[in-house]
This record gives structure tokens, sequence and C-alpha cells, in this order.
């Protein structure tokens, strides 16, 4: 603005307001958002299904849980983008490796959270109900489940923070055919930095939306109707 | 993680056991060729390889430094930023907004800008880790700020504290719980943004760096190697930084109880 600065590189609020407006307008912002939604939805449930499923199954199982969890601790911590190359190579480019690699990295949290929430589940509850006649699978069902959903849900909205996390930037990396990663690092080549700010806003905004809007009605449904955590 | 601890070698050796057999029957069954999928040998010889020349060092050097100077510069602007906001309600009104709007927009979604604005190098990763770490430490340091107990302060007041002598006394004691669990946090993110950043910004050394660079010369074995090194690195410095740090001084003051997590 004042000019200290070259305006290519740090472009106004005004132009970056006026291309947000225009690239809305013309149907390119909305493109590459939806391409990213599309990507983290598929991403993300197959990590939610596959760390459920094995969050229940280290709960439920010592066996599995003395197998598993030495695994799930060690991958846990690593940076589900430092695969992103390896599934380069493993999946070739563009959708891919791209749905892989979020699924895999959401599938840590949810997996560690679900088993903390089973074990979690008060064992005098479990008593009770076999007190009550109630069968194995009656137990998992109406009890083991319920209880366990408050981490469970803390594990879903862990999952879906890092997936979205890691999709922008896997997203600049194997080059997919639209999203919001690749809106911005292509935007890069042509010095379009307010073609970036626009994009990068474009990020924040979905990013707020999906804890706003997907999350926090979905506790208040469940969790919170059933008296499992106090709002 | 409650369970005895022959049960828990046990069960991790047959865990990396089993999963190296079956990565070894994979990549030896040919399906795929040798160079895509390394067998367990080929990645530990590839870790040897870059012990023995030394450059593995410098790579998680440059790294560590990274991450260093971008979580202390987190730290230096981000903890006071948060005690200032929990302390006095028009910078909490001003600077929380802008907060929630940055904080959910992923740190590598600016390293293409970050890559125009400070080239290509140290800088671009080192603003990069600042970045994904600033958040969670003013966040975390604001809640803590918040949520030191009323009557601790009144306590002190009532006690003659004059004002600096509460906030160094009681709040910053009593917010040190959350600042310790953002620094967690913070070096969570950053760690990822590190990586992250050096793949794409960085020029020639690096962990993240490696990863990428080894990509173009189809070294998977390097590939798979750095990547065991950056997953030991961070659990290594979240288990003996960290946890040193939590129970040098807030298990310590009796703020938080230990091992209860």
């Amino acid at each position: 603005m004042l000019g200290v600065m070259p305006a290519r590189l740090f472009p106004g609020v005004d132009r970056v307001v006026a291309t947000f407006g225009r690239l809305i307008v013309s149907g390119v912002l909305p493109a590459h958002a939806l391409g990213t939604l599309a990507r983290l939805a598929v991403g993300f449930a197959l990590g939610a299904v596959v760390g459920v499923v094995l969050g229940l199954l280290m709960g439920r199982s010592r066996w599995a849980e003395d197998v598993l969890l030495p695994l799930v601790s060690v991958g846990n911590p690593i940076p589900g983008l430092a695969y992103a190359p390896l599934f380069v190579i493993w999946f070739g480019l563009g959708n891919l490796p791209a749905v892989l690699l979020v699924g895999f990295a959401a599938a840590f949290p949810v997996a560690v959270n679900t088993w903390t929430g089973v074990r979690a589940v008060k064992a005098i509850w479990i008593r009770a109900a076999i007190a009550m006649g109630a069968r194995e699978r009656q137990i998992f069902r109406k009890v083991v489940l319920p209880g366990a959903l408050p981490a469970v849900m803390t594990g879903l909205r862990l999952g879906l923070a890092r997936a979205w996390r890691v999709l922008v930037a896997v997203e600049m990396l194997t080059s997919v055919p639209l999203g919001l990663g690749w809106l911005i690092f292509g935007a890069r080549e042509f010095l379009a930095t307010d073609v970036m700010l626009a994009g990068i806003a474009v990020i924040g905004l979905v990013g707020l939306g999906l804890e706003k809007l997907v999350f926090e009605p979905l506790e208040r449904l469940t969790v919170v109707r059933w008296g499992m955590l106090a709002r | 993680m409650r369970l005895p601890r022959t049960r828990t070698v046990l069960g991790a050796t047959v865990a990396f056991g089993s999963a190296a057999l079956a990565w070894e029957a994979f990549a030896r069954s040919g399906s795929l060729p040798p160079a895509i999928t390394p067998p367990v040998e080929a990645v530990v010889a590839a870790v040897a390889r870059m012990i023995g020349d030394g450059t593995l060092f410098v790579h998680v050097g440059y790294t560590l430094a990274r991450i260093a100077a971008g979580m202390g510069l987190a730290a230096v602007v981000g903890v006071p930023l948060g005690m200032v906001m929990g302390r006095a309600r028009p910078v909490e009104r001003f600077v929380l907004p802008l907060v929630s709007v940055l904080s959910p927009i992923p740190s590598l979604a600016w390293v293409p800008l970050f890559i125009l604005w400070f080239g290509l190098g140290n800088t671009a990763s080192i603003a990069l880790v600042f970045y994904a770490a600033l958040f969670p430490l003013v966040l975390n340091t604001w809640t803590g700020v918040c949520a030191v107990n009323r009557l601790w302060i009144r306590a002190a007041e009532s006690m003659g504290a004059n004002r600096g002598a509460v906030f160094r006394h009681v709040v910053l004691p009593g917010a040190l719980p959350f600042v310790i669990a953002g620094l967690r946090q913070a070096f969570a993110r950053g760690w990822i943004a590190v990586v992250g950043g050096e793949m794409i910004a960085a020029t020639r050394w690096g962990l993240g760096w490696v990863i990428f660079d080894s990509k173009e010369f189809l070294n998977t074995d390097v590939m798979l190697g750095s990547l065991a090194v950056i997953g030991l690195l961070g659990l290594a410095v979240e288990r003996l930084v960290f946890a040193a740090l939590e129970r040098r001084t807030v298990e310590r003051w009796g703020l938080m109880r230990g091992a209860a997590a």
C-alpha cells in the first residue's frame, strides 16, 4: 500500500477482495472448494471407519491391543505429509494418493480416541447390564458404544482437523485436477498473490465451517442429548 | 498404557516383528518392483549409510534448528500475547477474532506464499513453524490465564500483593500447565509444518527435504528410513523434552497430578 513492499507480492486488501469476488462469480473458487471437500469427505470417511474399527478392536480384545497399540502409537506422531512422496511413488499422481493419505492420517487420532473411549466405559455399567441379562451383543450396542461415543467424537474431530491440514498440503504435491491447495500452488507460478490469498481465505472459512456446522451440531444431537457430556 | 511391562514389550515385539515380516514378504514377492518397495534390510542399510557418512545428523540438525527457531519466536510472541489477552479485556476483544480466523488455516497452505515473500530456504521454513506454533500457544496461554482460580488471586491480593506480585506468583504458575500443553500442541503442529515446509521450501538439508529429494531418484529406502527417523525423533522430543519439562515444573509444584494422564 505504502509502496515499501512490491504490490505484486503484497497485494492490498481491496485487490484480494476483488479477486475473491471475481473468482466466486466465475465459479473457479467454488469448483476448487468442491473438489477439495469431495476428497476430504471420501478420505475422512475411509479413515474414520478404519480408525473406529481398529479402536473398538483394541478396546475390546486384549490380544488386539497388545499387537496394534505399539504400531498405532509409533505411527501417530509421524506427520502424515511425510508419507506424501512415498504415496506418490506407490499410487501415482492425482486423487488416489491424496484420498488415501487423508484417510491414513485421519485414522490414527480416531483409533487412539476410540480405544480410550472404550476403556473408559465404566465397568459398573457393563456389570449392571449383565445383571439385567444383556447378551454380549446387547452390551456392546447399548452400553459400550454410547459410552465410548464422546471420546469417539473427539477422535473424529481431531481426525478431521488433521485430514484437513494434510489434504491442503498434499494437493500441492500430487497435482490433483481441482483443489484449493493446488489452486494456491498453481497461482504461485504466475505470481498471482491475490489469488493465493483468496484461496487461503476460503481454506480458513471452510475449516471454520467444518467445525461450527458439522461437529458442533453433531455433538449436540448425540452425546449432549444423551446426557453423556455437559454443554 | 497400564499394561504390565513384559506384556507390553512382548506385544510390541510381536507387532513390529509381524509388520516387518509382512512387509518383507510383500517386498520380496515381486508383485511390485523392489525399487518401490524396498525390503527391511535395505531401509536399515540406508539409515546406517546416512549415519555412517554423517549426513543424517546434518539433516536432523537443520530440521531441529528450524523448529527450535520457529517455536522460540512463537513462544516469545505467543505466550506474552496470550497473557495480555487473559488480563486485559480490550486486547482480548481485538486479538481473539483474528486468532480464531487465522488458526484453522493449515500452515502449509501458506507455503507457496511464504516462498514468494521470504524466498526458498531457512526463513520460509522458520516462518512456517512460527505460524503453526503461534496459535496453539496463544490460545492455550489465554485459556490458562482465564482459568486461574479467582480465589487464589483474591487471596494474594488480600495478603497485600501488588499487581506485579499477583502476576508473577499466582497467574504465571497457575497458567503454566496450559502453557506447557500449548507448547506440546505447538510442537506437534510445528513438526508437521517443518517437514512439509522443508519438502517444498528447503534447499539442501532437512529431513523433509531428504524425503522429497529421494523421490526424484526413487530412493525409497532412504525415504522410508528418513520417515522412521522423523517418527522416532517426534516421539522422543514429546516423551523426553515435554514430559521432563512437565515433571520439573508443574508436577513438582503440585499444580497437576503426575502420571494421571
